[in-house]
């Protein structure tokens, strides 16, 4: 198991070896650093702004008594239907400086040209990746703040503090796993991240991966970027470990109080305000462009019949095809995981957990990196699987793996051993131990996990778009292809269609929330 | 429940899974070689598929048993992924949007050969060695401007005026990893040598020029007003213009002592190991007819290489320009050396 997931690492470092001294003298002479700074600085600035948007907001909505917070909980979270890349589109063609929308109307409106804040270069790229992955650590601190015993607040009050050292003395450190948590996924995410980047024209780490494969036919160099990303990931995974692990957290179980929502007083309207705004941004309006644009696509039958039929394939084709690999993805992802998190978990040791986060340094590769070696791997290992769409799957499961592991393994952390040893006491096999009892009582953390491998399956784009066969299009992919020339009108129906597809494994998710814990 | 739900899901997964099974699957059992037209046509394209779709329409149209199959993508990217599948070929065509590729990749025995019907009546330097790629259509290099920030006497008259400070982060162009720039570059080392190709590279650096990844983005910029100035291929100033856009157009580069226009062209290859190869060859004698180039001249605004099909009215025909003079195999050899240049000057 552990072997097929380091397939992508082994490929980086074989090929990266393979390049040899005037390779790396090449690398060192060009952007390389200026790219690293650059990758380093967004990843801080996203880390840190997803975390306090994620956190201010979560607050706001579990713990104090703002106005429809039961609705902005759900719409809090629901951005992660929505690709990055499709909500800088539609930003992009809002804010575009001279040529958005918005520039053009309000020059028309008063005259002359007014310069509106533009979603372009290190700015516009820190904003728009916080304002599409705030929703990671959202949720986790969510459940964190949900979880709070009301006896926490009490006992702090009753010490003399008041609100604000309760919420720094108590409440924030209660956050810190799922804080860490939520600044790992969005981090990894961030190391991962080209499309956005390269709408808004943000350099990073990845465009140089990306300019190298893209020219020339020697791939080492592209392998040696990777093999810097990965480290680097490796890093970040490693701190994470070592925070997670010492930290204890733990709360009374018995006489469990919802704790008691902090009154905000004249503070409410602005408190409102803020969270609408995040919401509005985030939420409505790339979703109200995008209906807008589809309404406009299905308002012009030459323009109907090209979002319905491109070439030899139909929109219900992609639709299909989306929804097909991604489920497959899931399933797979959840199944491989089990036996790691078993490992993990009932054999706890320094050989498993080095499994398990060897499992996980695959979700900081680009997408192109994993895909580039299983075009090699399987071209000479298994050349009647090449070519098919089984390489698209086998590209999620690797790339989402982590997702399915972590959501196993929080899964088995909730059940006793005790359980498993009284069936074994009672005379059950270890097989039926773990077919009769473990497995049911974890299935709701796993699907939790296939749901959210689903999720993230649904929307990935760069390998998707190297690995696919000829005619294989998912909804992600046309999009990027629409997209690309400018079709933004016939980009939009795809795009509605992959958010909707994407609510579903959300919804449940939401509904679940226990596999961040 | 769950266990039901799971259960559930699983099984229809698994019917999925066997619906989805795509395509080429039902290729490998058919007869190895198709002497008739049908089938299906796996096509690999690094020319956009807004560009190439009306005329595998129009292919369909004539022969509607062929599955026309689709990958478009980067022109790199694609050229490595058939040289990664020459043990193991998926595609039976490859159709370029630069003749540099193409070449390289005959040079790597990835194409098989073949003479379409109109061989005779396409120019010379079109049809690779060996009948192993041939030339579709025609394009220059021009400069696109935007008509209501640049007067038609300020516009730049020559690539090299485009590193002028009065140009400072107001020129849009298509990046290093864009075919049609390689090309260009790869051109210019053959014109002017290396150093000075590097200096004009540099040049554009350090005058802040903007490059993104396609010439769509660099056309709808200048068409905004974002830039003032563009380099793009001819065709992308036409189809801005057909927009109706504000700019102008400039052939670079026509006094004695200059370059003359750097040109170039579409092509396509026959992949060798291709399991239809009669379709294929239907497929590129289709390209190179009338019915299809005249698509290429109407539609996209390029310049077909077939004789005696007509320019679309617009467009300005090349009799009256001096065009530079290329040697492309020369080119397709010194590929390595163009990409090292790139990445020396950090070209983004």
């Amino acid at each position: 198991m552990a072997v097929f997931v380091s397939i992508p690492l082994l490929y980086v470092f074989f090929r990266a070896a393979g390049g040899g001294v005037e390779v790396w003298t090449r690398l060192l002479q060009t952007r390389l650093w200026s790219l690293l700074a650059n990758t380093v600085a967004l990843t801080l600035a996203v880390t840190a702004g997803t975390s306090i948007l994620g956190v201010s907001m979560a607050w706001l909505t579990e713990r104090t008594d703002v106005p429809a917070r039961k609705i902005f909980r759900w719409l809090l979270a629901l951005p992660l239907a929505i690709p990055p890349y499709i909500g800088a589109i539609v930003h992009l063609a809002l804010l575009r400086p001279r040529g958005g929308y918005i520039p053009q109307f309000l020059e028309w409106l008063l005259g002359h040209p007014v310069s509106t804040p533009s979603p372009l270069g290190f700015t516009g790229a820190a904003f728009m990746l916080t304002l599409f992955l705030y929703p990671y650590v959202y949720l986790l601190s969510g459940a964190a703040f949900r979880s709070l015993h009301a006896a926490l607040d009490e006992a702090s009050h009753l010490f003399g503090r008041n609100n604000w050292q309760t919420l720094w003395g108590v409440t924030l450190p209660a956050l810190r796993p799922g804080l860490t948590a939520g600044a790992l996924l969005v981090t990894l995410d961030i190391l991962a991240e080209y499309g956005t980047v390269a709408l808004l024209r943000y350099e990073t780490f990845s465009s140089a991966i990306f300019v190298q494969l893209s020219g020339r036919y020697d791939r080492s160099a592209a392998a040696v970027l990777s093999g810097i990303l990965v480290l680097i990931a490796i890093i970040v995974l490693w701190s994470e470990l070592r925070m997670e692990g010492k930290a204890q957290h733990t709360q009374f179980d018995s006489s469990w109080r919802h704790a008691r929502p902090i009154g905000l007083g004249r503070w409410r309207l602005p408190a409102f305000l803020l969270v609408s705004g995040v919401c509005f941004a985030s939420l409505i309006v790339p979703i109200s462009v995008l209906v807008a644009w589809s309404l406009q696509a299905f308002s012009d039958p030459e323009l109907l019949s090209s979002v319905m039929q491109s070439g030899s394939r139909t929109i219900l084709d992609f639709t299909f095809n989306s929804l097909w690999s991604a489920g497959l993805a899931a399933l797979l992802a959840v199944t491989l995981s089990l036996p790691v998190a078993l490992l993990a978990k009932r054999y706890p040791g320094r050989l498993s957990r080095v499994i398990s986060r060897l499992c996980q340094t695959g979700y900081a590769l680009p997408g192109v990196v994993v895909a580039l070696s299983l075009v090699l791997v399987i071209n000479r290992g298994l050349p009647f699987l090449y070519g098919t769409s089984f390489v698209v799957v086998i590209a999620y499961v690797l790339r989402h793996m982590p997702q399915a592991v972590r959501a196993s393994e929080a899964a088995l952390t909730q059940i006793s051993p005790s359980m498993e040893e009284a069936a074994r006491g009672l005379g059950r096999t270890s097989t039926q131990t773990l077919f009769q009892v473990t497995l049911p009582l974890i299935l709701p953390g796993l699907l939790a996990g296939g749901a959210l491998v689903f999720l993230t399956s649904l929307k990935e784009l760069p390998a998707t778009l190297l690995l696919r066969p000829a005619g294989f299009d998912t909804l992600a992919v046309r999009v990027w292809i629409w997209a690309e020339e400018g079709f933004y009108m016939l980009a939009a129906p795809a795009a509605l269609l992959l958010v909707l597809a994407a609510v579903l494994p959300l919804a449940f998710l939401l509904k679940r929330e226990q596999i961040f814990k | 429940m769950s266990k039901k739900l799971v259960l559930a899901l699983a099984a229809l997964l698994i019917v999925l899974t066997a619906c989805g099974t795509p395509a080429p699957t039902q290729v490998m059992t058919e007869a190895p070689a198709e002497e008739t037209v049908g089938g299906s046509l796996v096509i690999y394209s690094g020319r956009s598929e807004a560009l190439i779709q009306p005329v595998m329409d129009a292919f369909n149209a004539k022969f509607p048993d062929v599955e026309i199959l689709l990958k478009s993508g980067n022109n790199s990217e694609l050229a490595n992924a058939l040289l990664e599948e020459r043990n193991n070929p998926q595609a039976d065509l490859f159709i370029t949007t630069e003749l540099m590729t193409v070449q390289s990749l005959a040079q790597q025995g990835t194409f098989e050969s073949y003479s379409p019907l109109a061989a005779d009546q396409i120019p010379n330097e079109f049809i690779g060695p060996d009948n192993l790629w041939v030339g579709l259509t025609r394009r220059v290099r021009v400069i696109m401007y935007n008509t209501e920030l640049v007067s038609e006497e300020e516009a730049p008259k020559s690539i090299f005026d485009l590193t002028d400070p009065k140009w400072q982060g107001q020129l849009a162009a298509a990046g290093s990893t864009n075919g049609s720039m390689q090309a260009q570059i790869a051109a210019m080392r053959q014109l002017v040598g290396e150093e000075a190709t590097e200096s004009w590279l540099t040049g554009l650096i350090e005058n802040d020029a903007t490059f993104f990844g396609g010439h769509t983005d660099v056309r709808k910029a200048v068409g905004a007003g974002e830039f003032k100035v563009g380099l793009v291929n001819h065709y992308y100033y036409y189809l801005q213009q057909a927009e109706g856009s504000p700019v102008g157009i400039v052939f670079p580069d026509q006094e004695q002592d200059q370059i003359g226009l750097i040109t170039n062209a579409t092509a396509v290859g026959i992949v060798k190991g291709t399991d239809n190869r009669a379709t294929a060859e239907a497929f590129v004698d289709f390209l190179l007819s009338q019915e299809g180039q005249q698509l290429f001249a109407e539609l996209n605004y390029e310049y077909p290489l077939l004789a005696g099909v007509a320019l679309h009215p617009d467009v300005q025909s090349l009799d009256g320009f001096r065009l530079a003079d290329v040697n492309v195999s020369q080119a397709a050899k010194d590929i390595d050396a163009t990409f090292a240049l790139m990445e020396k000057v950090n070209l983004p």
